[in-house]
C-alpha cells in the first residue's frame, strides 16, 4: 500500500512538472504540449476511432506474427535441443541472427515481399522467434537429470518423455523467452510501422510528426506504453509467477 | 510374521575380509533370486584417465529380501543401484532380474532417489499416477489404485496438494508412493532419508518396514549410514573403498518391527562400522595419496 502511495505521489509530481515547465512557455506550444493537451489528444483520438483502428491494425499484425514466432520458435528450440547437429550449426547461426536488430531485416522483407502486411509480420517474427527458440532450447537442455531418470525408471521413454516431462519442466524457461519475445516483437513492429506506412499505431506517431502535432505523438506513444505493460504485467508476469511458484522455483 | 526364513539366518562375523561370500551358501532364504550381478565393474572416465568405481561384484538378491549396501563415500553404492535399475550400463559382467538381463531402465525396478524428484506441475495424485498414466490404465482405475498407495504412506487426504507444499518427509513419501503403485519387482532406494531430519527418518524407517511387511517386495536399500542399514535390512553389504568390492556381508537376524536404538541394531551396526572405519581410513589415504602426486 505504501509502495503504491508513493507510487502515485511520484506521478503526481511529473505531471505537475510537466504542467509547471509547460507554463514557464520555455519551447513553442506545438513542441511542448501540456498534460491537458496530450489527454484531449487521446480522447479525440479515442472517439475519432482513429487510435482503435491503430490499435486493431498493430494488434492484428503482432498476433500473427508472434503467433508464428510462438509456435515455430518452440518448435526450433526442441529440435536444437533433440539432435547435436541441428544445435551446433543450426544454433549457432540463431545465435548469431539474434544480435542482428530485427528492424534491419525491414529492407530485405520490402523487396521480398513488397510494401506489404506480409513485409512487417517478417519483421515482427525475426524480431521474436529466435528469442523464444533459444529459451525453448535453453530450458530443455536444463530439464533436471533427476527427472528424467525418474520417469525412466517408470517407463518413460521418447515422445512421451517429451510432452510429459520435458516440456513441462522447461515451460518457466519457455514462458521467459515468449515474454522476452513479446517484447522483441512489440518493438519490432512499431519501429516497421514507422519506416514504412499503412495504418497501426506506428503510422499514427509518423503522422503525428508531419502534422506537427506533438499532442497526438505523446498520446500515441502513451497508448503504446499501455498496451505493452498491460500485455506484460496482466499476461506474462501473471503467467510467468504462478508457474514459478508451482515449480517451487520461487517462494511466496 | 511369515518371514522365518530370513530369521533363522546368523550374523556372519568373520568373513574374510574382501572376498566374495554368495548368499547362497549362507542361511535357509527359500526363496528364489532375484537380481544376480555376476563379475560386474564400472568405470568412469574423469578428465584425462579413467576411475574404478567398482571392482568385481558377485551379488545375489533373493525375492522379498531387504538388502542394504553400506561403504565408505564415493565406493560405488550409488553406481551399484544404478546398474541394477538400468540407469547405468556395467563394463564388464552381467546384471540379471527374475532371469532376464538388465538392459536398460524399466518400471519393473523402480528407484528412489535422494531427492524426492517429483514432478512440480503435477499434484501429488498426478505424481502417483504418473506411471500408470504411462502405462495407459484407465482413469478411474490409476485414481483408485493411486490413492491405495497414498494411504500406504497415510497422505491419502494430500492428493490434491501441490509438491512446493510439501515438506521433506512428505516429499519423500510420495515418491515412495509413486514407486508402489507401479507394484515393481524390486524397490532400489538410492540414500533416500539421507537429506531428511532425524525425527522424520525414524518415522519413515517404521513406515518403510510396515509397508516392506505388507507388500513384501525385495528392496535394495543403499545408505552410508550403518545404523540405519542395521535397522532396516536382513542382510547388510559392506563394500571397500574405491574400487567398491564386497568386503562382508552381514545377515540380520533381529526381530521386526526394529527401530534405531535396539540393542540388537546398535551391536550389529558397532560391527559393521568397525570394518567400515578401515575402509574409510583407506579412502582418505587414497586421496592424500592422489593429492600428493599431483
Amino acid at each position: 500500500m505504501a509502495t503504491n502511495a508513493r507510487r502515485t505521489l511520484f506521478y503526481l509530481a511529473l505531471l505537475m512538472t510537466w504542467e509547471v515547465i509547460f507554463r514557464l512557455k520555455l519551447w513553442p506550444e506545438f513542441l511542448f504540449p501540456s498534460p491537458l493537451q496530450v489527454l484531449q489528444a487521446l480522447i479525440d483520438g479515442f472517439s475519432e476511432q482513429r487510435y482503435v483502428a491503430g490499435i486493431v491494425a498493430s494488434l492484428r499484425r503482432i498476433v500473427v506474427g508472434y503467433g508464428i514466432s510462438v509456435l515455430v520458435g518452440t518448435l526450433l528450440g526442441l529440435v536444437q535441443a533433440r539432435w547435436r547437429l541441428v544445435d551446433e550449426t543450426l544454433g549457432s547461426l540463431i545465435l548469431g541472427l539474434q544480435t542482428l536488430p530485427s528492424i534491419c531485416w525491414l529492407p530485405l522483407a520490402l523487396l521480398w515481399f513488397g510494401l506489404s502486411e506480409k513485409a512487417i509480420v517478417f519483421v515482427v517474427i525475426m524480431g521474436s522467434l529466435l528469442s523464444i527458440a533459444i529459451a525453448t532450447e535453453h530450458g530443455v537442455k536444463h530439464t533436471p537429470p533427476l527427472l528424467i531418470r525418474a520417469a525412466e525408471t517408470m517407463g518413460a521413454r521418447g515422445l512421451k518423455m517429451y510432452v510429459d516431462v520435458i516440456l513441462p519442466a522447461a515451460l518457466p524457461s519457455v514462458i521467459e523467452g515468449m515474454k522476452q519475445g513479446w517484447s522483441f516483437a512489440w518493438r519490432s513492429l512499431m519501429a516497421g510501422e514507422l519506416l514504412f506506412v499503412s495504418m497501426g499505431l506506428g503510422q499514427l506517431l509518423s503522422i503525428g510528426r508531419e502534422l506537427n502535432d506533438m499532442s497526438q505523438v505523446v498520446a500515441v506513444m502513451l497508448v503504446i506504453i499501455g498496451i505493452g505493460l498491460c500485455v506484460d504485467r496482466l499476461v506474462f508476469a501473471r503467467l510467468g509467477n504462478s508457474v514459478r511458484r508451482r515449480w517451487g522455483l520461487q517462494t511466496a | 510374521m511369515k518371514h522365518s526364513g530370513a530369521v533363522s539366518r546368523k550374523i556372519i562375523g568373520n568373513g574374510q575380509v574382501g572376498d566374495h561370500i554368495h548368499t547362497t551358501t549362507v542361511g535357509l532364504n527359500p526363496k528364489p533370486v532375484k537380481v544376480r550381478l555376476q563379475r560386474v565393474s564400472k568405470t568412469f572416465s574423469a578428465g584425462s584417465g579413467t576411475v574404478e568405481a567398482l571392482g568385481i561384484i558377485d551379488l545375489e538378491i533373493r525375492e522379498e529380501e531387504f538388502l542394504c549396501i553400506v561403504g565408505p563415500s564415493g565406493c560405488g553404492k550409488s553406481t551399484l543401484l544404478n546398474l541394477i535399475a538400468g540407469l547405468e550400463a556395467p563394463e564388464t559382467g552381467e546384471v540379471w532380474c527374475n532371469g532376464n538381463p538388465v538392459t536398460g531402465p524399466g518400471p519393473d525396478r523402480v528407484v528412489i532417489f535422494q531427492e524426492p524428484a517429483l514432478f512440480p506441475w503435477l499434484t501429488v495424485l498426478g505424481n502417483v499416477e504418473f506411471g500408470l498414466r504411462l502405462r495407459g490404465e484407465g482413469k478411474a482405475r490409476r485414481r483408485e489404485r493411486a490413492m491405495d498407495a497414498l494411504r500406504m504412506v497415510h497422505l491419502h487426504r494430500f492428493g490434491d496438494a501441490f509438491v512446493h507444499q510439501l515438506s521433506g518427509g512428505m516429499k519423500q513419501r510420495v515418491a515412495l508412493a509413486r514407486a508402489l503403485v507401479m507394484n515393481p519387482e524390486i524397490l532400489l532406494m538410492d540414500e533416500p532419508f539421507a537429506a531428511l531430519d532425524a525425527q522424520t527418518r525414524d518415522l519413515l524407517h517404521a513406515e518403510l518396514q510396515a509397508i516392506w511387511a505388507e507388500t513384501r517386495k525385495t528392496i535394495v536399500f543403499v545408505t552410508h549410514n550403518v545404523r540405519e542399514a542395521s535397522c532396516l535390512g536382513d542382510r547388510v553389504v559392506l563394500l571397500t573403498a574405491r574400487p567398491g568390492r564386497i568386503k562382508r556381508e552381514f545377515c540380520v537376524d533381529q526381530p521386526r518391527p526394529r527401530q534405531i536404538e535396539d540393542p540388537g541394531t546398535i551391536s550389529l551396526a558397532r560391527m559393521v562400522l568397525a570394518d567400515l572405519k578401515d575402509e574409510v581410513r583407506k579412502a582418505f589415504k587414497e586421496e592424500l595419496g592422489n593429492g600428493d602426486e599431483r
